[in-house]
């Protein structure tokens, strides 16, 4: 096989030719979303009605540049990072499936036709996959693969009845206006979409395939890949179809209910890849929000408000992108070094890999939406949106506003306390394992590839009111480049006078333990406890069960001989939508086995009946 | 540009300046109120030199985070003073007094003080910044929500265009709205400046504590930043709280004849808030961290129902 050869060099060569051609594919689609016109070209045309045309809008050129920034960053991380796993046969496989995963997502959101872009994201939906399934000799890692097999093959299906009936409808496969849809084309279409995107309750794969697969695939997978399911859906609801108040209210509910228990659930979690993955589903939410209320105030004329909605959810969408993935990349490069994938093990981190720390907390600031980063502009033009909403004409619409900004902002909040929990154990104090203590620093590309990232966090944010002035959408941020100006200022002043006016002698001493003379790392504040706080305030939501049984010497029970406590977490949608669904499959599959027989006979019978049966009801529906 | 240069200059000069005598006055009354003496009400200037002149320990544990934070810290309060017109309101430009960025750079200060509490691998800074955390989720969530109602009742997003609203129309007694909404900035201002019944500021060894205990293995100059920007905080939420409900006396145009009353009016109108607020403190007994949520949920109430009344009305 052509995979087997090669080595690194081969992998290396193919990294930066991905890489070049991200910086050129970036360069292209900026232009396009400078510019705002749309470009249209056929490529192949397979059958009459089955051909590979792509269309570029502003909104398409805007997803591929975001796809194509990510890809940039990913490809140049990867150099270093596959290096790590044995065997050239897997690294070449990594690299070359990692490649056609990107360019299928490209195409996905380039396509003209519905053919063309189911096609591709059946193709990113497999390429994916596989990827996922890389470690496959892990137990778990075959578990979230299946999952996410299924899922993602869920996906596609209601896709391809949604484009079924898209089809019947106009009678052509181009992505374009259809006048009168059904209300389940929409219906489909957000299942379809929100699958992919991880909008609770269809959120359980990601949890799963992140922590599975390596790094730079969930920094893929995270970053873009349910952004190009957000595309989908923003095509399709504002391109194709036209929409209505209640599907914007759909929208608004379930990213409302994605960004409060995506973060909630982050909360509680202790590995790092699957915080991250829960951090995800809250994006996801946010963005969503922000969709929706474009619905919303499109509904009822509001097009300033409006305005904020959609330009803070793409906004969201592009700083997910970046802070994600650098995110995840870091978290890659952290794992790689201590071999775990639980914060508890890790520790003391900044001072033994200080560039990898330094870009998760620039990551860390940005989705914890701090001024001046990026993370910060997006959800501030969606509170802007909540905030000036008292034009909005039905009382009972403003009560759900109210009610949507309060969790809103609870969830913001929540985001920045779990991250100060992520960067704070994974990085602080001293090391809590030997693993963590005898950490390194990551090589050169897996620097290089977050820094990319890590500046663009920066400016994007920094400079985000020149950005929109220069799309043409200057009033909708403040300038946070004054507000850095002047944070930059203050601090030069405060650090040069207080240089010169005030004592600089130093002291390098042990943090102070009570008396204890030397502190050991177990005495260090750990995650759950950390975490702990929070959950109790929301065990409501975690339905957290405490137990503990304690057994005594005497009667009064003051001798204390021995016990056991526990804290059980329970998994609602796990026991309350997946396990129905899959037990109910299982009794399906079960029943309908006994007519698999082994004689020819009985399945010519079975055929045979089939088709009666079938043109039965085409003659009773004809 | 240049009017604008001034005030920056007036109002940041005058927060830092003049907030680390309502720390001094807030512990007076507390003293009082028990019968003691108490400091003199100079008596955290005296503690800022002090400290200023001591050397710094950093713990061998710590890493840059640590050595940033109080200077982070002071930055965010000087900046978020542009925020907040204590002697003078002027005509808003950049976006700044925008309310949102204002409680993200408060937050912006939280985040890396609650780091630096992880930082020395301290359990007490550990559970101080966990606390911390868990108590401004709370809060800066009703926080938002108290301000949202601010901005339904004013229809402006932007605390100086409010504060000249309110000034301008003599709103207080037509809008019984700002005195229901000023319930509950005050309970923020309890909460935010980590005081009785959430947060005891006289104990440092205790369970009650949370943000002494971040801050604990702080010391020298850092400890004065940490210190002085606290005291800023707490300015800014008195300055909120007293341009809400009484803005009369503060100035409009920048003379000197204004500018010296409005600061002389500043001084006494922030006095009479400070006293309120020991008064309050020595009132009140610390409560469970757990009981905490249903203080919260009466600032909640209080601004949810200020929105009703704007929306239905």
């Amino acid at each position: 096989m052509f995979i087997s050869k090669g080595g690194r060099l081969v992998r290396r060569i193919s990294l930066s030719v991905a890489a070049i051609s991200c910086i050129l594919l970036l360069a292209f689609s900026s232009i396009v979303v400078y510019q705002n016109q749309a470009l249209s070209f056929s490529l192949y045309q397979m059958l009459p009605a089955l051909q590979f045309s792509f269309f570029i809008d502003r909104l398409a050129a805007f997803f591929i540049l975001i796809i194509s920034i990510i890809s940039l960053s990913v490809s140049i991380y990867s150099i270093g990072y596959i290096e790590h796993y044995s065997g050239d046969t897997k690294k070449n496989s990594l690299v070359s499936l990692m490649i056609l995963f990107m360019l299928s997502m490209i195409l996905v959101v380039a396509s003209k036709t519905l053919f063309s872009f189911l096609f591709f994201w059946e193709i990113m939906a497999l390429s994916s996959f596989i990827l996922v399934m890389f470690e496959y000799e892990k137990k778990e890692t075959r578990k979230a693969g299946i999952f996410y097999f299924i899922m993602t093959q869920l996906s596609t299906v209601f896709l391809l009845l949604a484009f079924i009936m898209i089809y019947n409808a106009t009678g052509s496969f181009d992505i374009a206006k259809v006048s009168d849809a059904s209300p389940f084309v929409f219906l489909f279409l957000f299942a379809g979409f929100g699958i992919k995107a991880g909008i609770i309750p269809f959120h359980k794969w990601l949890p799963y395939a992140h922590p599975a697969s390596p790094s730079n695939i969930s920094a893929l997978m995270s970053g873009i890949m349910i952004k190009v399911a957000i595309y989908g859906l923003m095509r399709f609801v504002l391109f194709v179809l036209t929409p209505e108040l209640s599907w914007g209210l759909l929208i608004f509910g379930a990213g409302v209910i994605s960004a409060i228990f995506g973060v909630i659930y982050a909360l509680k979690e202790h590995d790092i890849k699957r915080l991250l993955a829960y951090h995800s589903i809250e994006n996801i939410g946010i963005i969503l929000i922000g969709f929706g209320l474009y619905i919303i105030f499109s509904a009822y004329g509001l097009t300033q408000l409006a305005l904020l909605g959609i330009i803070g959810a793409l906004f969201h969408t592009m700083n997910h992108a970046l802070f994600k993935s650098l995110l995840f990349l870091t978290a890659g490069s952290v794992v790689n070094a201590t071999e775990t994938k639980n914060i508890e093990e890790m520790g003391g981190l900044i001072k033994s890999m200080p560039y990898t720390a330094l870009f998760f907390f620039i990551g860390a600031i940005s989705i914890s939406a701090l001024p001046p980063f990026n993370g910060f502009v997006s959800e501030f033009m969606i509170f802007q949106a909540f905030l000036m909403s008292w034009s909005l004409a039905s009382p009972m619409l403003e009560v759900l506003m109210i009610v949507g900004l309060t969790i809103f902002a609870l969830t913001s909040a929540l985001a920045a306390a779990c991250f100060v929990k992520a960067f704070g154990i994974t990085f602080l104090a001293a090391p809590r394992s030997e693993h963590a203590k005898h950490a390194k620093e990551s090589s050169f590309s897996m620097l290089l590839g977050p820094a990319i990232l890590a500046i663009l966090c920066v400016v994007s944010g920094v400079f985000s009111y020149q950005i929109f002035s220069l799309l043409g959408y200057a009033s909708l941020v403040p300038n946070l480049m004054i507000i850095s100006i002047f944070l930059v200022a203050v601090y030069a002043f405060a650090f040069v006078s207080l240089r010169a006016f005030a004592s600089n002698n130093t002291r390098i001493g042990e943090t102070w333990g009570c008396g204890i003379l030397s502190q050991n790392p177990r005495m260090e504040y750990t995650a759950s406890g950390f975490s702990e706080p929070i959950v109790t305030v929301f065990k409501s939501v975690y339905k957290t069960k405490k137990t503990n049984h304690r057994t005594f010497f005497d009667k009064y029970q003051s001798i204390f001989r021995e016990g056991a406590g526990e804290i059980q977490l329970f998994k609602f949608f796990e026991e309350y939508l997946y396990m129905p669904v899959a037990r109910a499959t299982d009794y399906i599959s079960r029943r309908v086995s006994c007519f698999q027989r082994k004689d020819l006979d009985f399945y010519i019978a079975c055929s045979f009946v089939t088709v009666l049966v079938l043109l039965l009801i085409m003659g009773w529906l004809a | 540009m240049n009017a604008f240069v001034q005030y920056s200059v007036l109002n940041v000069l005058f927060a830092v300046l003049v907030s680390p005598l309502f720390m001094s006055l807030i512990k007076k009354v507390k003293a009082l109120a028990q019968g003691r003496k108490g400091p003199s009400l100079f008596q955290m200037y005296y503690n800022l030199w002090k400290l200023l002149k001591k050397e710094v320990i950093y713990s061998s544990n710590s890493s840059w985070i640590m050595r940033v934070t109080p200077y982070v810290n002071i930055t965010v309060m000087a900046v978020a003073a542009l925020f907040v017109p204590l002697i003078l309101i002027p005509q808003p430009v950049y976006g700044i007094g925008n309310i949102i960025l204002f409680l993200y750079l408060l937050s912006l200060a939280k985040f890396f003080m609650a780091l630096s509490g992880l930082d020395a691998g301290s359990a007490f800074g550990g559970m101080g910044s966990s606390r911390e955390m868990t108590i401004s989720a709370l809060i800066e969530t009703i926080t938002i929500v108290v301000f949202a109602a601010l901005a339904f009742a004013l229809k402006t997003t932007n605390l100086h265009e409010m504060f000249l609203q309110i000034l301008e129309s003599n709103m207080l007694f037509l809008n019984p709205v700002l005195i229901l909404i000023s319930i509950s900035v005050f309970i923020v201002l309890i909460v935010e400046t980590a005081r009785v019944p959430v947060d005891n500021p006289e104990t440092h060894l205790e369970l009650t504590m949370i943000h002494e205990a971040m801050i604990l293995e702080q010391s020298g100059k850092n400890l004065a930043l940490m210190e002085w920007s606290h005291a800023i905080k707490q300015l800014l939420f008195m300055g909120i709280l007293i341009n809400i409900l009484f803005p009369w006396g503060i100035a409009v145009a920048l003379t000197q004849y204004s500018i010296v009353v409005s600061m002389l009016a500043f001084l006494v109108k922030a006095s009479v808030l400070a006293v309120a607020v020991g008064l309050f403190e020595s009132s009140c007994a610390k409560s469970r961290l757990f009981h905490l949520p249903s203080l919260f949920t009466i600032a909640l109430f209080f601004s949810v129902i200020t929105i009703l009344i704007e929306v239905f009305a």
